[in-house]
């Protein structure tokens, strides 16, 4: 009987006990469900520089040069860290210390002179003063926007860090992050890439800088991120973004040419989406491999970027280059070796008293616009279109005392050509019938040149010796141009100007000494390199191939006119009579000039 | 128990004492209780049956209860930690595409990367999850990396150290943690998995609130208790109503068998229904019957008997009165007659004696039988009582050889007796006495105390062997059948004696043992009416050898069982027949 009452006892105790035993515990021990394996550590397909450091040098000026290019070796976020490791304790106020990201902006300079330093003073101070000119300023979104400051001189202050003989430290320097051009050239790549225009019929390039350590995951996150802002200021007029909103989610994943890209995209129809993915295939240009666009986790279309290139041009190339000059008043093709030449598209009665010219191919068609000289010795466009060879060219109805050479804007449509020309100091548009007008322009100085590029959406113009690009649009055939940005050049007195490449322009002027010289200038002026020094006499005409060295000439080819005569690059020589073909018996023995490409 | 040390406080003796009272009277209270419980226990069966039921049924539903709400339990917890386990690793490998880009922790893009993972991972906005808590940490990295938490909460005290460690060490571990995150304390099922990239390990984590599973587990737990709870009180309820179904019918049998053990034959079932319990009430009955019908007819016979015995008697006693009358002549004619004859005439003589003496003893048997004895009784002094049975019995005595001492007192013995009743019980005592005194004295012993009176009387012939003291008293039954019949008794005298002691309300016991004689004591109440508590003289002679010990001093004329000593007594107390007392 005992034990039947322990045993009642028991249940009634342990039931209700073993009933709220069995709901969700507290608290649980910790329970393994598996082993994640490591990832390989390891460098990426980047090559990430080493910084210069400030223990690098002892010396002030390589003390100060790299300082220069601190703020650019490495990582745009913490370029004022990199920076601040220069300073000294009591300076460092200077510069502040963690701003946001996008607040971080590079100021470019390029230094004009070598840099001077003072020998140290009694307090074993010394000063390094900088000549500069200002390049422009390196933004988050990678652009190089329009310098800020004005200053040409910088002075910074050193002394020695304690304790004595680890170097120096700065004391005194200018509140803004400098970085040296040829700082940015090393640590810095140029990207571009491509908005499309307001037709949405072809791809406008836009020049951007990502770091070079950069690996690829990181680049096309971060050209995913450039698309889905907007363009650099300049461009934005000729072109349109990414629908509002457009966001990249996280990062850009994947590896061994298969990306992921996900997206908030507001509106995203498969017009957007493959017109998209054409941005992405152009402005990875070099990559190949399938990039899967997402929208809000949802695959929506897979991109091969190479097939995606080869299919849709990002605009049209033209034919292949040819070369042309004027000689003896009529144009006539050159002969270089075995570059491709044809016929003058032009019907012979025409082709007199031409100063310049521009021919232009769109399709199947050719685009003349001829200067020419009248019996008063005034300037006047006869501007023809149609197919090879143009039969009839229209007279401009104004005549000019002086005109620049005409340029045609590749980008209008066939029916409706439109091309620019500088005359008189002021822009005019002109269309397939030789009607001018002119275009207004906010640039001081008396415009001297224009030059199309090859995209048709970009322009660059030599006004009051200085050089700017400027966005095109054609809004129901009417031509306008954006604002136009005035590009840095270390060359003054700048006459004449022609695209060179996609992003490069050639453009001729004086260097410090007076003396003439044709730089080639990256389009937004971070990038200058003499092409020809030491020219005697003024270019008074210049034109370049755009095309790329594909198309049968080498890339950066140039064609100038000085003194008379016309000089080509590679290799670089005058232009010989020899090499003018089609001369009629009885002409003039001249010299070619004014030569120019077409394409 | 405690005690109280000489050097405590005064206050400490007293509530030791105030405890010990509370223990005391607790104690008490749970022993009356244990006790009443254990009576309820040992009495009812109905009360036997429900707990048994009771507790067999809630081990049975409390198992499958416990079986049951565990099973959902783990199943919620299951299907939670799967649900986890599939977001956890799908996250991982987001996290670890995501940060595949940085080889460096100090890449100030991480720090985004990292908010914009755990953002993505939290399902982008905030105030639309679901309480589930997404976390980024990366111990290893702590200067460079600070800990990410999507909805911002703190989350250090939900994430124990113990996981922190394994997940640092490269294993997806998940754990059960209770804690508050900025609203009330809930229970969170937290995961945590290693991310791995380039630059070593960061830590990702899931907290998932386990509230609306905590809830269901609750709810079904409820349900299930409620259920088990009301199923064992229904199975109660069942077994009190079935074993009062079956309880009641064998109450009402045992009170009517009760009844019936009473004497009052005519009790019956009350027979409902063709059930097993309506056979049982059938077969009491005819049971009760037969035996009723039995014992009736018992009674008859009984009756019968003793009318045959009484019957038989009287018819002899007139043909008897009349071979009387014959037999005198003759007898007083003997010496008239040849010597052969006149032997004969007296052996008739003789036997007749005999058999009137016989057809008296069967008369006054039958009339004891018959229950017509009545007791007249009347304060006498028994010593001249016991003298005058010795001067009756002094020639057979003086005949045997046999020497009759007296142990009277000096003061006359006065009780309320019948004389001519304790006359006859004495001569009937000291005649066999006599007659089986083999020679030897016989002792008379008259003794009284203030209730009672007894006289013994003791002879030293062959004794009673074991289990014969009781046989003395049957009718007709001797010691010896074949010995030789010297006093001409009728085998009826004791068994006479002892109805006439019974009538008396007192005593007559035997006590002998073979080779030391026997004695036989007469105790009756000294006013008529009382009941007998002890005798003033001994059963057992002090000369007899007692193997175990000797017979108490004052207590009942009790002998207990041994070898060779026996005790037989009789009175009202033993009820119809004489009995022996332990």
């Amino acid at each position: 009987m005992n034990r039947r009452v322990l045993a009642l006892l028991l249940t009634g105790a342990l039931l209700p006990a073993a009933l709220a035993g069995c709901g969700i515990p507290d608290q649980t021990d910790v329970q393994v469900d598996g082993s994640v394996p490591a990832a390989e550590s390891g460098a990426l397909n980047g090559s990430p520089a080493r910084p210069p450091e400030p223990a690098d040098s002892s010396e002030p000026v390589p003390f100060i040069e790299n300082y220069l290019r601190a703020a650019a070796a490495g990582e745009r976020d913490q370029a004022y860290a990199r920076a601040r490791k220069f300073l000294a304790a009591e300076a460092r106020d200077l510069l502040p210390g963690k701003p946001q990201t996008s607040e971080v902006e590079l100021t470019v300079v390029r230094l004009r002179e070598k840099p001077e330093s003072t020998p140290p003073n009694n307090q074993g101070t010394s000063t390094v003063t900088l000549k500069v000119q200002q390049v422009g300023v390196l933004r988050a979104d990678g652009t190089l926007g329009p310098p800020v400051a004005s200053e040409t001189q910088y002075v910074f202050e050193l002394r020695r860090a304690e304790p004595a003989g680890t170097g120096l430290l700065i004391t005194e320097l200018p509140n803004v992050l400098l970085a040296s051009d040829s700082a940015m050239r090393e640590y810095y790549r140029p990207r571009t890439v491509y908005f499309w225009n307001t037709d949405l019929t072809r791809l406008v390039p836009d020049q951007r800088y990502l770091p070079s350590s950069a690996p690829t995951e990181r680049r096309i996150t971060e050209v995913m991120k450039w698309l889905a802002d907007r363009p650099s200021d300049w461009l934005a007029p000729g072109v349109t973004g990414l629908p509002d909103g457009t966001q990249l989610i996280n990062n850009a994943t994947g590896a061994d040419g298969h990306w992921e890209i996900n997206l908030n995209m507001p509106g995203a129809n498969e017009q957007r989406l493959t017109r998209l993915g054409t941005q992405l295939a152009w402005s990875l240009s070099d990559l190949d491999g399938q990039v899967d666009l997402k929208i809000q986790n949802q695959k929506r279309l897979t991109v091969d970027l190479r097939r995606e290139r080869v299919s849709t041009a990002a605009y049209p190339r033209g034919g292949d280059p040819m070369r042309f000059a004027v000689y003896d008043g009529a144009v006539r093709p050159l002969a270089f070796g075995n570059e491709s030449r044809a016929a003058v598209p032009l019907p012979p009665a025409e082709n007199r008293n031409v100063v310049s010219a521009s021919l232009a191919r769109a399709d199947d068609q050719v685009l003349a616009a001829l200067v020419v000289t009248g019996p008063d010795n005034r300037r006047r466009l006869k501007v023809g279109t149609g197919p090879d060879p143009v039969t009839t060219l229209n007279p401009g109805d104004r005549t000019f005392r002086t005109m620049s050479r005409p340029t045609w804007l590749r980008s209008l449509n066939k029916a409706r050509p439109a091309g620019l020309v500088a005359a008189d100091g002021r822009l005019y548009r002109f269309d397939g019938a030789g009607r001018t007008s002119e275009i207004p322009l906010s640039v001081p100085g008396p415009v001297t040149a224009v030059a199309g590029s090859l995209d048709g959406h970009r322009i660059a113009l030599a006004s009051g010796g200085a050089v700017f690009v400027a966005a095109v649009s054609v809004d129901g055939g009417v031509v306008s141009l954006g604002q136009p940005r005035r590009v840095t050049t270390l060359l003054t007195g700048v006459t004449v100007v022609d695209w060179v490449a996609e992003n490069e322009l050639a453009l001729a002027g004086n260097e410090a000494d007076r003396r003439s010289a044709i730089h080639q200038l990256s389009v937004d002026g971070a990038w200058e390199t003499p092409l020809a020094v030491e020219i005697g006499a003024p270019v008074t005409q210049l034109a370049g191939y755009p095309g790329g060295g594909d198309r049968g000439l080498a890339t950066f080819s140039f064609m100038f006119e000085t003194d008379g005569a016309a000089w080509r690059n590679n290799p670089f020589d005058y232009v010989k009579r020899e090499q003018v073909l089609d001369v009629p018996s009885g002409s003039r023995a001249t010299n070619p000039t004014a030569p120019f490409f077409l394409y | 128990m405690l005690t109280s040390l000489p050097e405590s406080p005064p206050a400490a003796p007293r509530r030791l004492h105030a405890v010990r009272a509370l223990w005391l009277a607790l104690s008490g209270r749970v022993a009356r209780l244990v006790a009443a419980v254990h009576q309820a226990w040992r009495r009812s069966l109905q009360v036997r049956v429900v707990t048994i039921t009771l507790v067999a049924s809630s081990l049975l539903v409390g198992g499958f209860a416990y079986l049951i709400a565990d099973k959902i339990t783990s199943i919620l917890l299951e299907n939670a930690e799967t649900d986890v386990r599939l977001r956890l690793s799908n996250g991982s490998e987001y996290a670890a595409k995501q940060f595949n880009l940085y080889s460096q922790p100090q890449e100030a893009q991480l720090q985004n990367t990292i908010d914009g993972t755990v953002n993505y991972l939290a399902g982008g906005d905030p105030t639309q999850t679901s309480g589930v808590v997404v976390a980024i940490t990366a111990d290893n990295f702590a200067e460079f990396i600070e800990p990410r938490t999507t909805p911002e909460v703190p989350v250090g005290t939900v994430i124990g150290d113990e996981l922190r460690a394994t997940v640092a060490s490269g294993k997806v571990a998940h754990q059960i943690r209770t804690g508050s995150l900025g609203g009330e304390r809930t229970k969170y099922l937290v995961y945590g998995s290693p991310v791995p990239t380039k630059f070593g390990q960061v830590e990702l984590y899931y907290l998932v609130p386990l509230a609306r599973q905590d809830a269901t587990a609750a709810d079904a737990r409820a349900t299930v208790v409620a259920t088990g709870v009301a199923l064992v009180l229904l199975l109660g309820l069942l077994a009190a109503l079935v074993t009062r179904l079956v309880v009641t019918p064998v109450r009402v049998a045992a009170r009517t068998a009760q009844r019936l053990s009473a004497g009052l034959l005519d009790q019956r079932m009350v027979v409902s229904g063709e059930d097993d319990l309506a056979l049982l009430a059938a077969s009491f009955n005819q049971m009760a019957t037969n035996l009723q019908r039995q014992i009736l007819r018992l009674e008859e016979m009984s009756r019968l008997q003793r009318r045959f015995t009484s019957d038989v008697s009287h018819e002899l006693r007139t043909p008897l009165t009349t071979v009387r009358m014959a037999a005198d002549l003759i007898f007083a004619e003997r010496d008239e007659f040849d010597p052969a004859v006149a032997r004969s005439a007296e052996l008739l003589q003789a036997e007749l004696d005999r058999f009137e003496e016989l057809l008296t003893d069967l008369l006054e048997i039958s009339r004891f039988d018959a229950g017509f004895a009545v007791l007249d009784s009347e304060p006498t002094d028994l010593v001249p009582v016991v003298h005058r049975v010795t001067e009756r019995l002094a020639g057979l005595a003086e005949r045997v050889g046999v020497t009759i001492e007296l142990d009277l007192p000096d003061t006359p013995v006065i009780a309320e007796v019948d004389p001519r009743r304790v006359e006859r019980v004495l001569r009937n005592l000291v005649g066999n006495a006599v007659e089986h005194g083999e020679a030897k004295p016989v002792r008379i012993t008259l003794g009284q105390d203030q209730s009672a009176v007894a006289i013994t009387v003791r002879d030293h012939g062959v004794g009673l062997k074991p289990g014969e003291e009781k046989l003395v008293f049957n009718r007709f039954w001797r010691a010896d059948p074949s010995r030789a019949r010297q006093t001409g008794g009728t085998g009826l005298g004791l068994s006479i004696s002892l109805e006439d002691a019974r009538l008396h309300g007192g005593w007559l016991e035997a006590w002998g043992a073979p080779g030391q004689g026997a004695q036989f004591r007469l105790t009756l109440p000294a006013r008529a009416g009382d009941r007998l508590t002890t005798s003033p003289l001994r059963l057992v002679p002090a000369d007899a050898t007692v193997p175990f010990g000797g017979p108490r001093d004052g207590g009942p004329p009790a002998i207990g069982p041994g070898g060779g000593v026996a005790a037989l007594t009789a009175g009202p107390a033993g009820g119809d027949h004489a009995e022996a007392r332990p």
